[in-house]
């Protein structure tokens, strides 16, 4: 029974962990811009996560390698060096990009200057990290993020054409142009699937020292978090599709997101989706940045881990401090944040097929996984999902190039 | 050790862990003797950016940037191989880990990093 409930926690804490700025941007944009005709994507986007985490936790229960020790084995030092420069840049842009955004969230909820803000969320981030442990944050930030849910009870209480909403989850020809069309095709993918998530699922599952007793709480992980977190980018694209593309809203900014909660709902939705944002942001903040301490020492090989203490893993911890810090710095230049998320989300799914064959390879070998090794059903999505990384992975710069970021 | 091990999948780039499970270092390169006489053997494990030099273009390029040092590790040291490698001794007595160690007289500056 205690069992039951610590599973049932820490799949509340996932949902709550799973939208970021890349799913609140992407998932509202194509909302408004082409209504519910891009719901299928996020049902593909979640589906690709599922398979993926779910082979990333049976591979570090199993086998007890996170994925950056998976990525060097298999592809060597020099390709592996590679995929670790491409998913520290794309790691670095999203996390400043979240802490951009949780200085306007902040900014949105008290009024005070942004770059005041800025510096108040990366402290209070830094200093979260460094005292809380590591359940707590995981837990503060993702049953605080459930304030998102906001969202589907606004998508319900604006009273979408439902038969509208049931057509979207079938690919349709698409209206309008084309190629802003596939632009977001391809941005709600590489929302969905953002790699850090899985760097810091299967980091989080070595840490916890899941062995293939936990291969059952690792398929209930998955296939419910994402799913619920999924639930969360369905039901912000319905709110979008049925209030500002009737209306000509494009959502250029983050305040216009927790619009979408106070027109049918008034302050109090106002204020439970600033307080969601704010949560699932920082939480998403924190989640990069581990990621990025974590794909260093375990492609170098240091100490590593958020169960020791910073003075056990030196150097694990003073890369997340340095990131902390040279995100903060980006911040404060100014950048426009929803902006820069729209850089890293392209440019993470560049470097996702460099993040998820190597797991594909290792969840196939015997000598790794003995009889864990993946099924049929594992290797035909993993391979699906492989081909559809690399088709959007050529395509995805020449598209946001082509669209001036979606906007024609 | 009887088992059949795979050098290039299954040691060259795995993880090493010291007798008290702290992690220290990757294999970065493998040095070979008997070559010449027809009877290979691994003789040692060589770790740090030096040894970054025989892994490629980028390899090279990452040694020249990194300048780190080379610590020889005879292969004697080796007491199992798993999905890490485990070693016989504590990481300082091979001369391993020291990038921690150095790191780790920062990190104590800050409170509460204990």
């Amino acid at each position: 029974m205690k069992n039951l409930l610590q599973v049932a926690l820490g799949i509340l804490a996932a949902i709550g962990g799973f939208v970021d700025i890349g799913d609140l941007v992407f998932n509202v944009q194509a909302g408004a811009a082409f209504g519910y005709r891009l719901l299928w994507v996020v049902v593909i986007g979640v589906v690709g996560i599922i398979v993926y985490s779910e082979m990333c936790g049976r591979v570090a229960a199993v086998a007890g390698r996170p994925v950056f020790d998976a990525v060097r084995e298999r592809l060597g030092f020099s390709v592996g060096l590679s995929a670790l420069i491409a998913s520290e840049i794309v790691n670095f842009m999203t996390l400043a990009a979240e802490v951009g955004g949780l200085a306007i969230g902040l900014q949105l909820l008290s009024g005070l200057p942004f770059h005041l803000l800025a510096l108040v969320a990366a402290l209070a981030l830094g200093l979260v990290i460094w005292v809380l442990p590591f359940e707590w944050i995981e837990r503060l930030f993702g049953y605080m993020g459930l304030c998102l849910l906001v969202f589907a009870v606004a998508a319900i209480k604006l009273h979408p054409d439902w038969s509208a909403v049931a057509d979207g989850f079938v690919p349709s020809s698409p209206p309008g142009d084309r190629l802003v069309y596939a632009y977001f095709v391809i941005g709600l993918l590489g929302a969905a699937m953002t790699p850090y998530e899985v760097y810091f699922y299967s980091s989080g599952a070595v840490e916890e020292g899941w062995t293939p007793k936990d291969l059952g709480l690792n398929r209930a992980n998955a296939l419910i978090g994402y799913g619920l977190g999924g639930f969360l980018s369905l039901s912000l694209m319905i709110m979008a599709g049925a209030l500002f593309l009737p209306n000509g809203i494009e959502p250029e900014l983050l305040g216009t997101v927790a619009l979408g909660a106070q027109v049918p709902l008034g302050t109090i939705g106002l204020l439970l989706a600033l307080l969601g944002i704010c949560f699932a942001v920082g939480g998403a903040a924190i989640d990069t940045c581990f990621s990025g301490a974590y794909n260093l020492a375990q492609f170098f090989g240091w100490e590593w881990g958020k169960n020791r203490t910073h003075a056990e893993a030196p150097r694990f911890t003073l890369a997340w401090l340095v990131l902390i810090v040279l995100a903060l710095g980006v911040t404060m230049t100014g950048i426009d944040p929803v902006m820069l998320t729209e850089y890293a989300v392209i440019f993470s799914v560049v470097a996702l097929p460099l993040t998820y064959l190597p797991i594909l390879l290792v969840a196939n070998d015997r000598a790794y996984m003995g009889r864990y090794v993946n099924g049929r059903v594992a290797n035909a999505f993993g391979v699906v999902y492989l081909l559809v990384i690399l088709v959007v992975a050529v395509t995805a710069i020449p598209l946001m190039l082509l669209t001036n970021q979606g906007q024609g | 050790m009887s088992k059949e091990i795979d050098l290039g999948l299954g040691v060259l780039d795995h993880q090493l862990v010291d007798s008290e499970g702290r992690r220290c270092g990757k294999v970065d390169d493998l040095e070979l003797e008997g070559v010449a006489d027809g009877r290979p053997a691994v003789a040692a494990i060589l770790v740090g950016a030096s040894a970054w030099r025989g892994r490629g273009v980028l390899g090279r390029l990452a040694a020249r940037l990194a300048r780190g040092r080379m610590t020889r590790v005879p292969w004697q040291e080796v007491a199992d191989v798993e999905a890490t490698l485990k070693l016989r001794r504590k990481a300082s007595e091979l001369r391993l880990g020291r990038g921690d160690d150095r790191a780790r007289r920062i990190v104590e500056w800050i409170p509460g990093a204990r």
